[in-house]
C-alpha cells in the first residue's frame, strides 16, 4: 500500500506546528495549525521572510540556531522552560491561566529534498501550555507552603522556630561584617489577667492587633517573631544599641496608648521591652539570654517600659532575688 | 545473563568509527564557527554505568559544573543517552564563539544549545558510520551550578547497564574547551550495537 496520500491530510490536521523554511529562512509551507492560531493565510506568506511574519520573534537567537541546524546539518530544539515561547500564539485554555500566548516546545530539524538536494529547515511546534500552566501553579503552593511553614498561625509574624533560624543568620553576618546588630525581647503586661477577665477570645485578639501595631512600626528588614505565648521578639539587622533603645520606646508608648476594640469595650495593654545588643564574643543564644534578662527587669521595674541589658544586671538580678 | 562485553575486535572497530565521527564532527564544526577545531582522538572507555559517578567525582570536585543530557533513538534498536560534562569557565568561552554575548539569551538555554550542537553533530556522525540515522529529544539540564551534581549523576546512571565513557577535548584556534562526554547504552541497545559491529566487522 502506497502512503503518499497521508502527509498533505496528516499535515492538514496535525495537532502540533510545522513551519518549513528554506535556507534563505523564508517561509515554503506553514501548515493549518499555525495559519489559524497566527490568523495568517498560507498564499500570502509563502515565499516572505520568517522575521516579516512573525515580527516579534526573538529574530538573533532564533536565525542563529536555525542556520546552525542549516550547517550542520543536526537538530536544534528549543524548550518552554527556558524560553516560554517562540511566536506569539493564543491558546485554548482558560483565560485565567496567567500566560497569555502558547508555550512552546520546538524541534528545528534539517530536512533535504530528494530529488533536488535542496537544503530546509522544519520547525515543529507543540503546545505546552498545560505543563507551564501546571509548572506555575506547584511553584505558587511551594511557595505558599513555605511561607506557611514559617509563620504563627493567630498573628502572622515568623514562627519561633524560623525566627530563631534567621537570628543565628543574622548573627553569623553581623560578626562577618562587622556590622552592629540589636535585638528586642517584649512581653504584653498582665496577659493573664486580660484572659482571665475577658476570655480567650479577647486574648487572642489583643495579640493580633498588637502584633499588627508593632509590625507597622518596623523595616522591612526587622524580623519579627513570636516567642512564646505573649513574648515576642525582633531582630534588628544594622541597628546599633541606641537605635534600638529607640524602637524600643516607640513599641511602648504605641502600645500603651491604641485601645482595641473588643465587644463594645476598649481594652488597654501595655509592654515591657529588653533590648540586647550583639558584641563579637556573642552566640545567639547569649543574645537572647540578655535581652530575656532585660525584660525580666523591665517587669520587676513596674512594667509598660524598656531596659537595656548591661554586664551587671545579672549580678543585681541576683541580689534582688537574695534579698 | 547475557554477556554485554565487547571482543577485543567489536571494541576497536567502535573506536575507530568513534574516530571517525568525531573527524566529521571536528570538520562541521569548524565550518559552523570560523575557527580552526580540533578534536583529539578521543580516550574511549567501556565501564560499567555504577562506576561512572565515582570517575567524575575528583575531576569536577567543587567546580561550577554543567550536566546536560540528550536522549537519542536509531533503527534497530539502538538507543541511549549522552550525557555532557563541562565546566562553566569553559562554557563562557564557547558562548561567546557561538555568538552568545550579544543577547539576552539565558544560561540554562545557552548551556542546552551548546549541548545539542556539540553532541548531535559528534551521533550524526557516528549514526552515519553505522549506517543509521538518530532522532533525539530535547536536551534537558540534570544540574547546573550545583556542587553536588554527582548524587544527580548517580540517580541518571543507575538505569543503564553500559556506559561508554568518551573523553573529548575541542581545542579551538584561540581556546581550548574540555569536556567530557558520556554515552549511555541500556544492556539491549548493547546487544543491538554488537551486532551492528559484526556486521561493519564482516564487511571488510
Amino acid at each position: 500500500m502506497s502512503i503518499d496520500w497521508l502527509s498533505g491530510p496528516l499535515l492538514q490536521q496535525l495537532n502540533s506546528g510545522v513551519i518549513l523554511l528554506n535556507t534563505q529562512l523564508q517561509i515554503v509551507y506553514i501548515n493549518p495549525y499555525i495559519c489559524r492560531r497566527a490568523d495568517i493565510q498560507l498564499e500570502s506568506v509563502q515565499g516572505k521572510d520568517i522575521f516579516s511574519v512573525f515580527t516579534d520573534a526573538p529574530k538573533a537567537w532564533l536565525s542563529r540556531k536555525l542556520n546552525s541546524v542549516l550547517s550542520l546539518q543536526s537538530p536544534a530544539f528549543s524548550s518552554w522552560e527556558q524560553r516560554q515561547y517562540l511566536f506569539k500564539l493564543p491558546h485554548l485554555r482558560p483565560v485565567s491561566s496567567a500566560n497569555e500566548y502558547m508555550a512552546q516546545n520546538c524541534n528545528m530539524l534539517p530536512l533535504t529534498e530528494p530529488v533536488t538536494g535542496e537544503h530546509y529547515v522544519c520547525l515543529l511546534i507543540e503546545d505546552a501550555t498545560d505543563a507551564y500552566v501546571y509548572q506555575n501553579q506547584l511553584q505558587q503552593s511551594n511557595l505558599q507552603l513555605q511561607q506557611v511553614n514559617r509563620l504563627d498561625g493567630l498573628t502572622g509574624v515568623l514562627n519561633r522556630n524560623y525566627w530563631q533560624q534567621q537570628l543565628e543568620v543574622e548573627v553569623q553576618r553581623a560578626a562577618r561584617y562587622q556590622h552592629p546588630l540589636s535585638l528586642l525581647f517584649f512581653d504584653l503586661d498582665k496577659f493573664k489577667r486580660l484572659n482571665d477577665d475577658y476570655g480567650h477570645q479577647a486574648g487572642d485578639l489583643v495579640l493580633i492587633e498588637v502584633a499588627k501595631l508593632i509590625g507597622s512600626l518596623l523595616r522591612e528588614t526587622d524580623l519579627f517573631g513570636r516567642y512564646g505565648g505573649e513574648e515576642f521578639a525582633i531582630i534588628l539587622p544594622d541597628t546599633p544599641l541606641d537605635g534600638a533603645i529607640e524602637v524600643a520606646k516607640r513599641i511602648c508608648r504605641r502600645v500603651a496608648a491604641t485601645p482595641i476594640a473588643y465587644k463594645q469595650q476598649n481594652l488597654m495593654t501595655s509592654v515591657s521591652v529588653g533590648v540586647s545588643q550583639f558584641s563579637s564574643a556573642d552566640s545567639a543564644d547569649d543574645l537572647i539570654q540578655q535581652a530575656d534578662l532585660a525584660l525580666y527587669q523591665a517587669k520587676r521595674n513596674g512594667r509598660n517600659q524598656v531596659v537595656t541589658y548591661y554586664p551587671g544586671l545579672i549580678d543585681s538580678l541576683k541580689k534582688v532575688k537574695t534579698n | 545473563m547475557t554477556d554485554l562485553s565487547f571482543t577485543e575486535e567489536q571494541r576497536d572497530c567502535l573506536q575507530e568509527l568513534i574516530n571517525v565521527a568525531m573527524g566529521l564532527a571536528s570538520d562541521k564544526l569548524a565550518r559552523f564557527l570560523n575557527t580552526f577545531v580540533h578534536l583529539q582522538v578521543p580516550a574511549i572507555g567501556l565501564v560499567s554505568a555504577a562506576e561512572i559517578p565515582e570517575q567524575f567525582r575528583g575531576q569536577y570536585q567543587g567546580l561550577n559544573s554543567s550536566m546536560i543530557s540528550l536522549g537519542f533513538f536509531g533503527d534497530g534498536g539502538l538507543r541511549g543517552e549522552t550525557i555532557l560534562l563541562y565546566q562553566l569557565d569553559n562554557a563562557g568561552k564557547i558562548a561567546a564563539l557561538l555568538g552568545y554575548d550579544d543577547d539576552a539569551t539565558s544560561e540554562a538555554e545557552m548551556l542546552t544549545d551548546i549541548s545539542s550542537i556539540l553532541t548531535t553533530t559528534f551521533l550524526n556522525g557516528l549514526a552515519d558510520q553505522l549506517e543509521n540515522s538518530f532522532s533525539y529529544a530535547a536536551p534537558r539540564i540534570i544540574s547546573s551550578r550545583d556542587s553536588d551534581f554527582i548524587s544527580k549523576l548517580e540517580q541518571t546512571a543507575f538505569h543503564w547497564q553500559l556506559a561508554l565513557k568518551v573523553d573529548i577535548r575541542y581545542e579551538l584556534t584561540d581556546y581550548s574547551f574540555d569536556c567530557n562526554m558520556i554515552l549511555l547504552i541500556p544492556g539491549e541497545a548493547v546487544l543491538k550495537l554488537k551486532t551492528i559491529l559484526d556486521h561493519v566487522l564482516a564487511e571488510f
